[in-house]
């Protein structure tokens, strides 16, 4: 071969190695500390308090998308996305008669991305109740919920439940007419229930009517309450996804 | 013992023997009557699938927060009700089932049943058969009965949306509604 051909093919071996070298690079692949041995592998996920929601190995039936379709995971993936974006309105709303309205005439018209953050929370929060919805017909399909996994369903219909308030106590907090009227509906259904029925109803509203107090009591429910619920139920539901075994698979 | 892939010993073969130790198997527990296991690291094979499909939602959320708003209408008025008033979309099964019946039997009785149902499926329906499939055949009863109340509620929802008008009464979605003051 001549030198020149060598040459050139050395230059063309090495263009075409840029992006594996660029990704190499970003990502310290065959740098020191890279994860590249099993004990490296294993403590990279028992040593990280966010990875440590994982089990070290699973079961590769459980890495294909058309079996989960990552609906659980993208349930909690929209809940963190809600928790950040909902942290960051409440900075700019105050849970109070009208202001409440303005508040949210501003984040459209003068905060910077104002409108982007709250378009952001509503379609995430529209999305985890379809999400959370597919994400049962999936576990039921797939008959997941037979033992040993019964009580893990039962925290899940507690979460789906949950889901529902969330998104039904945060529907009121812009004030608006479609807010106002959509809170009358549902709750005067809650007036239905026969003895406490009207008391629970005054008791979620602060009142017999949707007004200021209501208001307040929903922003509460809906920024601190149901949250933290949320969270403690969502902790126990992975929890015991591990504990039974791992995502379900065939038998 | 436990063997990790990385001090997995390397056998020569033996050229006076007409048998060798092939391989040993990486393994986290003892194999006693159980089949190789066939199990990946969570690292990099799920942690790595999670980051991808994060970023994918995320974009995606971008993108449709980009072109379509959240919805904002006047200021909340008592005394003014609109006609139809609609629950959120997915409180609409209840305001359908409600419209049909009272609001406490659809609004508290029948709902309070479906999910007394929902809690009991997995104390119901114990047969270890089909977990793990989709759709197995062998749960056709469970699948179908699933499949009705799935297809229900998302029917009610719709119907909810986009069929109710003034009043209540139902109207084609290109149906025009009637006056209304
Ligand atoms: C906020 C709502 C929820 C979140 C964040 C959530 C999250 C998850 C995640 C991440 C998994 C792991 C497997 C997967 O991604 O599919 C899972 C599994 C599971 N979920 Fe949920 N879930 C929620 C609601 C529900 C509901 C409503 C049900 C049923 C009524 C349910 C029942 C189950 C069961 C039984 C499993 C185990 C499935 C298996 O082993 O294959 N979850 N969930």
């Amino acid at each position: 071969m001549l030198p020149r051909e060598r040459n050139s093919r050395r230059a063309i071996a090495t263009l075409l190695q840029i992006p594996r070298n660029i990704w190499c690079a970003l990502f310290r692949e065959g740098y020191p500390g890279y994860p590249d041995t099993d004990l490296k592998r294993s403590t990279l996920i028992t040593g990280n308090v966010f990875l440590h929601l994982h089990p070290v190995k699973i079961r590769r039936h459980a890495l294909k998308l058309h079996y989960t379709f990552c609906l659980g995971g993208t349930a909690f993936l929209l809940f963190l996305i809600l928790t950040l974006t909902g942290v960051m309105l409440m900075f700019y709303y105050h849970p109070s008669v009208p202001k409440a309205y303005y508040d949210m005439e501003d984040l459209e018209h003068i905060v910077n991305f104002g409108l982007l953050l709250r378009n952001l929370h509503r379609w995430s929060a529209h999305g985890m109740v379809a999400i959370v919805f597919l994400h049962m017909c999936r576990v039921f399909y797939t008959g997941s919920y037979k033992p040993p996994r019964e009580m893990n369903w039962v925290v899940g219909v507690g979460l789906l439940l949950l889901t529902l308030m969330l998104s039904f106590t945060g529907y009121l907090l812009p004030w608006d007419q479609l807010a106002f009227w959509a809170i009358t509906v549902g709750t005067n259904i809650a007036n239905a229930a026969p003895l406490v029925g009207s008391k629970m109803r005054f008791l979620l509203l602060g009142g017999n009517i949707v007004g200021p107090n209501a208001l307040l009591r929903f922003y509460v429910l809906h920024c601190v309450v149901l949250p933290l619920l949320i969270g403690v139920l969502m902790a126990i539901h992975f929890w015991k996804v591990r504990k039974d075994g791992g995502i379900s698979g065939p038998l | 013992m436990l063997q990790r892939s990385e001090d997995r010993e390397m056998f020569q073969p033996n050229s006076e023997k007409s048998y060798g130790l092939m391989e040993v198997v990486d393994g986290t527990s003892v194999m006693v009557e159980k089949a190789p296991e066939d199990t990946v690291f969570s690292w990099p094979h799920l942690v790595m699938l999670e980051i991808a499909w994060a970023m994918v939602v995320i974009i995606l959320l971008h993108v449709i927060s980009t072109y379509f708003n959240a919805p904002l209408e006047e200021i909340a008025d008592a005394s003014l009700t609109p006609n139809p008033a609609k629950a959120p979309w997915y409180f609409l099964g209840l305001q359908e089932m409600v419209s049909w019946t009272s609001p406490f039997w659809g609004g508290i009785l029948i709902p309070g049943i479906l999910v007394v149902l929902l809690l009991l499926v997995p104390f119901v329906d114990r047969r270890l058969v089909g977990v793990g499939h989709w759709f197995a055949r062998e749960r056709w009863v469970a699948n179908t009965l699933w499949t009705v109340f799935a297809v229900g509620t998302i029917t009610v929802i719709l119907i909810g949306l986009y069929c109710r008008g003034p009043n209540w009464h139902f109207y084609w979605p290109w149906q025009d509604w009637p006056k209304t003051h």
